[in-house]
């Protein structure tokens, strides 16, 4: 072998270990790169779906479990509650109309389902023709206007939020009430609290 | 004379070989040009949208961005936004809120590009990372996020969306330097949010929390005392929102490297101040018609990030690579393949450190805000700018509540100045709908 076949070889040699070298390290940006989504690798310190489930089922429970709900069932037969859209007092955070009313409705949903029997529920007045206009299967029940509601669920929620170079942190308290809208008696509260922090991370 | 392989790796004397050399030097003198770059078919319809938006066809633009504002890549948060501000002009809230919101979750999210996309950024191109904006573009679709909960009564989350579209230039007053009080300058340059947050707070009821807003506001421009007075806002029954010029242009220099923002507010001079005609008869706006805010200079308070500094080091490194190659290449005992190696390399590092220059493109320079007390009942009302010839936008028939405060937004473009009947398509058909 002369002199410019070994060149050429070693030329060639050189050539194919740059080239896999080369595919291998673009090879490895494809996957990572090309897979996520703007909307997965987030995260925020807003309420999510994982908060909605959690307090909904534990403000179900604690209604249920209410001695003082108890005694109004007993006295007055099912409780006839309208149920109102979460109030936004939060510091910094908007809460839209279709989250602010699902943070209620699951609470009316699983009531329905677990105590039929000791709550009739009139839809609020607003989401009621709403929903009609959508033509939509659910069964919405009567006109509000055909049921006086007697008890008002209510829910506010407030934060604190603080923002700086490093990161953001939120602390909730998630207010529930019953409330009696004849006196503006208070029936029952509850509420849920949970801080929540995001950390800046590299071209954040 | 023995022939010399073109393939051989020893040492070329002076003289052989110089068609080679002349294409390496070329090449090499091509290669510290910047790189043109090449768009994908979604960022060629994002641009033609944007084109639509110039031109004074927002339903187009809208049409465009539709599909673009459900993809989940790098753009979604930028077509989101351009999607907020094509239908804002279109009283489209729906569709305004729809977009600024899918834009506002990302924004408030922390570690969108973690992992892949950050590398990518570094290593391939910087445009792979998911867009979220300069501060001061994150600030402003704060705003707008409010302001269409504004327009659509539902204070509470303009309140909201307001008070974050501070916090997102607070924490760009948090890197430049507390110390040296940035943090009020860049806030007092955002009054904007902090005049809407104080009207929010009035409307919510909480007289203590607007007047404060409002005395802040007094406070870092005395300039907008008259804007920010409480009994002036509290009388109001109209709000004209009116956009006015265009906001900084991102640029990169020659290099492609480093990115900045163009014009400076002195190259643009001073913004001209509107004036408001109602049924054919100006009103005194005088004090109020000041703008709160010049997007020109809040721009130049770009932050430098970490991957500026990557960028550039790259750049330098390709540019001192493809200068070593060409040496290498003219050099009396230089080898073609170090050159050759040298140069793709710097040419390399040279095509993956060119800046990213998105942007959002339709923000205005500044924002009018006009309180104003008005009879009650339907008016025609013309905005218009004395100093900037041609520029002015009529509507008719706009509403005015005896209670409550309406408010309207005025988007000026030369082409844009109307006459508009009100209702527009969106809100006739909204109000159409059981």
């Amino acid at each position: 072998m002369n002199a410019d076949q070994k060149g050429r070889r070693q030329l060639l040699l050189l050539t194919l270990d740059h080239l896999r070298s080369s595919a291998f390290i673009c090879g490895l940006i494809f996957l990572l790169c090309g897979c996520t989504s703007a909307v997965r690798s987030g995260r925020s310190t807003a309420l999510d779906s994982v908060d909605l489930v959690r307090m909904t089922d534990d403000m179900v429970q604690k209604i249920v479990a209410s001695p003082e709900v108890q005694a109004a069932i007993a006295r007055e037969g099912k409780l006839a509650v309208v149920v109102q859209p979460v109030e936004n007092r939060m510091v910094a955070e908007v809460l839209p109309r279709g989250p602010a009313q699902a943070f209620t409705a699951r609470v009316r949903v699983l009531l329905s389902r677990h105590a039929p029997d000791r709550f009739t529920w009139v839809m609020n007045r607003d989401a009621f023709y709403e929903l009609r206009a959508r033509e939509t299967d659910i069964d919405l029940g009567p006109p509000p206007e055909r049921v006086q509601p007697r008890y008002a669920l209510t829910s506010i929620f407030s934060s604190l939020t603080k923002e700086d170079a490093k990161r953001r942190s939120a602390y909730y308290l998630c207010e529930y009430q019953l409330t009696d809208l004849s006196g503006g008696n208070l029936l029952w509260s509850g509420s849920y609290e949970v801080k929540k922090t995001a950390v800046r991370k590299f071209l954040d | 004379m023995k022939r010399r392989s073109p393939y051989s790796l020893s040492p070329v004397p002076r003289g052989e070989g110089g068609w080679l050399r002349v294409c390496l030097i070329g090449f090499a003198l091509c290669a510290t040009l910047p790189s043109t770059g090449c768009t994908s078919k979604a960022e060629r319809a994002a641009e033609q949208a944007v084109q639509a938006y110039f031109a004074g066809d927002p339903a187009r633009a809208v049409e465009q961005l539709k599909p673009l504002a459900q993809k989940t890549d790098q753009n979604f948060v930028l077509n989101n936004a351009r999607l907020g501000s094509a239908a804002l002009i279109q009283y489209d809230l729906d569709q305004a809120e729809a977009g600024f919101l899918r834009a506002y979750e990302v924004i408030n999210s922390f570690g969108v590009n973690s992992g892949g996309r950050s590398l990518g950024a570094i290593l391939v191109d910087e445009k792979i990372r998911v867009w979220r904006g300069e501060p001061f573009e994150r600030a402003m679709l704060n705003f707008y996020l409010g302001l269409v909960y504004y327009m659509r009564h539902d204070y509470a989350n303009a309140r909201g969306a307001f008070e974050n579209a501070l916090f997102k230039l607070r924490d760009y007053a948090d890197n430049a330097d507390r110390k040296n009080a940035d943090y009020k300058e860049v806030e007092s340059n955002f009054a904007l949010a902090a005049i809407m947050l104080g009207k929010s707070w009035q409307r919510l009821g909480r007289d203590d929390l607007a007047r404060a807003a409002f005395a802040r506001v007094t406070q870092m421009r005395p300039s907008l005392a008259p804007l920010a007075d409480y009994d002036r806002n509290l009388r109001s029954n109209l709000l004209l929102v009116v956009d006015f010029g265009y906001g900084p242009r991102k640029v990169a220099d020659f290099d492609g490297a480093i990115s900045g923002f163009a014009p400076e507010p002195h190259q643009e001079g001073m913004i001209p101040l509107p004036q408001v005609s109602i049924d054919g008869r100006y009103v005194d706006v005088l004090g109020i018609n000041q703008p709160p805010v010049d997007l020109l200079a809040l721009a130049q308070d770009r932050r430098w990030q970490s991957i500026d500094t990557i960028r550039t080091m790259k750049s330098v490194a390709g540019t001192g690579l493809i200068s070593g190659g060409a040496y290498e290449a003219t050099r009396r005992r230089g080898n073609d393949g170090t050159a050759l190696a040298l140069i793709a390399a710097g040419v390399l590092l040279k095509a993956t450190s060119q800046a990213d220059v998105r942007q959002w493109e339709m923000l205005p320079r500044t924002v009018f805000l006009l309180p104003l007390e008005v009879t009650p009942g339907r008016h025609d009302i013309t905005v218009d700018f004395p100093h900037a010839p041609g520029l002015r936008q009529t509507w008719r028939g706009l509403e005015v509540p005896a209670q409550g405060e309406a408010t309207y937004y005025f988007r000026m473009q030369r082409w844009n100045n109307g006459p508009f009947d009100w209702p527009p398509p969106a809100v006739a058909q909204a109000q159409a709908a059981p």
